[in-house]
């Protein structure tokens, strides 16, 4: 085996976390959600908070800081996109307004910790040397957490009423409304669902890398590329999409150095949006006009 | 006085950009954040050309020019294809590829640390260096764009794009070849924004991929639809407004990193409050409602 194939699993599950959460909004809030990018940034700062700066021990400190991010989640869907919605802004105006609200967040967050580099986990974690790659304590907790939580979602969307609800609004909003599901309520849970992944993924990079006030902006970018890459609107779609990203960049840095794998990615995406822009795992959508 | 020059010379730089950010956005509807990156690719195109050439400023111009129309017509192969919120994922994604460049080619293009020292123009033989004499030629280029911008959407031209904006289909089952039209505009804007760079870059003497970010082309689209889409009038308002409040912010004694994020904080809130309330912008006509 290759070293460090096994890296690419552990960045295909971040990227997956972020791309599952995207879809959510995109799909069922009908909202192209760049702000999700500084939402993840949140997660990471308020672990920073709670647990670096307020000395709470780790345990609580993380639901607490998961509480907080789908706060921010929730709150952006409600203040910003459900008016919005409710005035009958289409697709452009919401994402632009969405462009302006990442802005705003991760402006704010500098504005509050500053703009330097903030550390939660201290010196070299321990590890394991599995199939050739060194993984740390760290890396098995991503992927064993990405696991988890995109298993609870999947089972969330298929077996909960919250769940059908969301996916029915997905499908078509004006026909779940008829059929007694509230489109606005299902978009409040998919945004705080949504809060609640990309926080995870935001506290997981912190512990792994560091953390900066624009550090939501390379996840965001993965996540979509990876969301449209499998297909945005499905789970396996999200983690499919992240897998095939995530060796399509190691392939790029085995190739052409790591300096390039970004690159990599953004060429991906394009040729998926010329030859296959529903992915790997979408149907075409079909738009009925009359 | 020159701190007055300077910020007006600032501000007709991003009314030229806007202007030709209009033309795609707010005329033919065509949402791109990558325009950073082909101001980008004008600024170091002249960058370079003058830094290993010595070339005079007509010369320099030509050719930006052409590299930013041709990575224009790049930009806008997507539109072809995917439209609204894929198309501006699509030219997301080659502002990022572009910036990477800018990045990472170091032997071209100096990475993350630039190019120094790029020699002031030279026109006619006579060396811009005052800056005076570079508002005046800021003024000649701005006035240059708004002409061109103003007689293509005041030309029946102007009302196929407008069509093409508000109805694709509709425009196309009026015979009008969409995909040609949408490409000359990516070529037209492109090659409008080289006219920003090349000033930019000389302006400066100092290039470096920091200004050719995501972040600045948002603040681009944020000019333009504050401003208001569809109005080279509010294209200007908004450059001028957008530019120079967070100046105001140095006068009430905020420390830079500060006033840095608090300008941000307040483009970014006023793209949120205008989608939100005034989707058209100031002085707009069009509203992103498509269909």
């Amino acid at each position: 085996m290759p070293p460090g194939l096994l890296y690419v699993l552990v960045y295909s599950a971040e990227y997956a976390l972020v791309a599952a959460g995207f879809s959510l909004v995109y799909r069922t809030g009908r909202v192209f959600h760049f702000a999700h990018g500084a939402v993840l940034t949140c997660g990471a700062y308020s672990l920073f908070a709670l647990h670096v700066l307020a000395g709470v021990p780790l345990l609580p400190a993380v639901p607490l800081a998961l509480g907080l991010t789908s706060l921010v989640g929730a709150m952006v869907e409600s203040i910003v996109y459900a008016p919005m919605r409710r005035k009958g802004a289409q697709s452009l105006t919401l994402l632009v307004a969405s462009l302006g609200t990442y802005v705003v967040l991760q402006n704010i967050i500098s504005l509050l910790f500053g703009d330097d580099t903030k550390q939660i986990a201290h010196g070299a974690a321990q590890g394991v040397n599995l199939l050739g790659t060194w993984l740390t304590v760290i890396h098995i907790t991503v992927l064993a957490a990405a696991a988890l939580l995109l298993a609870g979602l999947a089972v969330l969307m298929r077996a909960t009423r919250t769940g059908k609800a969301m996916r029915a609004v997905a499908n078509d909003a004006d026909l779940a409304r008829v059929s007694g599901v509230d489109p606005e309520r299902a978009a409040l849970w998919a945004s705080l669902i949504a809060a609640a992944l990309a926080g995870a993924a935001g506290m997981l990079l912190a512990v792994d890398v560091d953390v900066t006030p624009t550090m939501g902006m390379k996840p965001l970018m993965m996540g979509l590329v990876a969301g449209i890459v499998g297909g945005l609107g499905s789970v396996p779609g999200a983690a499919l999409g992240a897998l095939v990203l995530g060796l399509a960049q190691y392939a790029c840095v085995w190739l052409l150095g790591s300096q390039w794998q970004d690159a990599g990615a953004f060429v991906i995406l394009l040729v998926f949006l010329a030859v296959r822009p529903y992915g790997i795992l979408g149907a075409p959508l079909r738009r009925a006009t009359v | 006085m020159d701190y007055v020059l300077h910020l007006l010379t600032i501000v007709g730089i991003y009314v030229i950009l806007a202007v030709s950010l209009n033309l795609l956005a707010g005329y033919t509807g065509l949402l791109s954040v990558a325009h950073a990156a082909l101001f980008g690719v004008g600024a170091y195109t002249a960058a370079l050309l003058s830094l290993h050439f010595h070339m005079p400023l007509l010369l320099n111009l030509i050719l930006a020019v052409t590299a930013c129309a041709v990575v224009g017509v790049v930009v806008g192969l997507p539109s072809l294809r995917v439209h609204e919120d894929f198309f501006v994922v699509a030219t997301l994604g080659l502002q990022v590829l572009t910036v990477t460049i800018f990045n990472n080619w170091t032997a071209i293009t100096g990475g993350p640390a630039g190019l120094p020292g790029i020699p002031q123009p030279t026109v006619f033989g006579l060396t811009i260096t005052s800056h005076v004499q570079f508002l005046v030629l800021t003024g000649v280029f701005a006035v240059l764009a708004i002409t061109v911008v103003k007689r293509l959407v005041g030309s029946p031209l102007g009302r196929v794009l407008k069509a093409v904006r508000e109805d694709e289909v509709f425009a196309q089952s009026l015979g009008k070849n969409v995909a040609r039209y949408k490409l000359q505009m990516f070529v037209i804007g492109g090659a409008l924004t080289a006219l920003a760079g090349v000033l930019y870059a000389h302006y400066l003497t100092f290039i470096d991929p920091t200004s050719f970010t995501v972040q600045e082309s948002i603040f681009m689209l944020a000019i333009v639809i504050v401003g208001g889409s569809g109005s080279i009038a509010g294209s200007v308002v908004g450059a001028a407004v957008l530019v120079s409040l967070p100046e105001a912010l140095r006068f009430l004694g905020l420390p830079s990193a500060v006033a840095a994020n608090v300008r941000q904080i307040l483009y970014g809130a006023l793209l949120v409050i205008c989608m939100m309330f005034r989707p058209q912008g100031i002085l707009g006509e069009f509203a992103f409602r498509k269909r």
